[in-house]
């Protein structure tokens, strides 16, 4: 049997490109470029705000931590110049009028003080 | 942008512009559009014809040659100055021809095994004065495992070098020596056996 001329055929193909295909493809692949860029855009407008965003944070805290600094183990005990600042007991009953002793008495006597 | 002194009037009267140009153009965001509009005007038909060796129907052709543009303006920055810009384009639109049939092909079969889908494309999707000669040839290389496939286009349609083919597809210059060698066989024994 004698071989298939392959070099010799056609490299014409047995199908039709519509027409008007590639200018009509330009044209949507320029539209699909430009909405890619558009969102492009956005993206990286919208991180720059994120990152603006976090640095304003970011100074906040450092700002925050500087004027009020935390203190760092268990809740605050009142030092001993706050203490000694108190008015004595004495003090106070002094200051007391009569009425005021006798209504402290009644009811010292009432709870059992 | 200044043109290349290699950018000149092509026989039809229309600016044919260098690859280098292009390349140029594609590397400046500025101008990224204008470069994506000259590779359509140059290189739209060969790659639509390229692909369409590959997928065979219009309708796949066509998503896959917009992909293809639209791959080529995301990754610009990958093109490399070393490899002709023909090169690289081809190369994302066989990717995309590839990924193309693998999504056809699903998980249970490889793109090999499509060859009788695609063998059957190829009459429904000629035009009707299509010679019987030309629809054999087309259907044997329908028929052809993927790699022989895509060396036996771009060798046969494309006249491209087996260095050309090798920045493509990326094998072996003795690999696709091969490959090309047993898709020509394949391709006679079928027309052979199937010729009036």
């Amino acid at each position: 049997m004698k071989e298939f001329d392959l070099e010799g055929l056609s490299r014409e193909m047995p199908y039709k490109m519509p027409e008007h295909f590639l200018d009509d493809m330009t044209e949507r692949v320029m539209s699909k470029i430009s909405r890619e860029q558009q969102e492009q855009r956005r993206r990286h407008k919208e991180r720059r705000i994120y990152v603006l965003f976090a640095s304003a944070a970011s100074a906040a805290a450092v700002a925050l931590l500087l004027i009020h600094p935390f203190k760092i183990g268990g809740p605050t005990i009142p030092d001993y110049e706050s203490i000694s600042q108190c008015a004595s007991i004495d003090e106070v009953f002094q200051s007391m009028s009569t009425d005021e002793l006798g209504v402290y008495s009644m009811m010292s006597n009432y709870y059992g003080n | 942008m200044k043109r290349d002194r290699s950018d000149s009037m092509n026989s039809q009267g229309s600016l044919s512009v260098s690859d280098e140009s292009i390349a140029r153009l594609l590397c400046d965001d500025n101008h990224v559009e204008e470069a994506v509009r000259l590779i359509m005007k140059k290189y739209g038909e060969p790659l639509y014809w390229h692909i369409r060796r590959m997928v065979v129907a219009h309708d796949d052709a066509e998503d896959v040659l917009q992909e293809t543009m639209i791959n080529v303006y995301k990754y610009r920055s990958t093109y490399s100055n070393e490899f002709p810009l023909s090169s690289w384009l081809y190369k994302i639109a066989t990717n995309e021809s590839l990924k193309l049939l693998k999504n056809r092909a699903g998980y249970s079969m490889s793109v090999d095994d499509l060859g009788d889908s695609l063998k059957d494309s190829v009459r429904a999707e000629a035009s009707p004065d299509a010679d019987e000669t030309l629809l054999l040839l087309q259907e044997a290389i329908a028929l052809l495992p993927t790699k022989q496939k895509m060396v036996f286009n771009l060798r046969y349609y494309e006249d491209k070098s087996y260095e050309e083919i090798h920045q493509i597809v990326g094998d072996s210059v003795n690999t696709l020596k091969t490959n090309y060698h047993y898709a020509v066989q394949k391709i006679k024994d079928y027309i052979t056996e199937h010729e009036l």
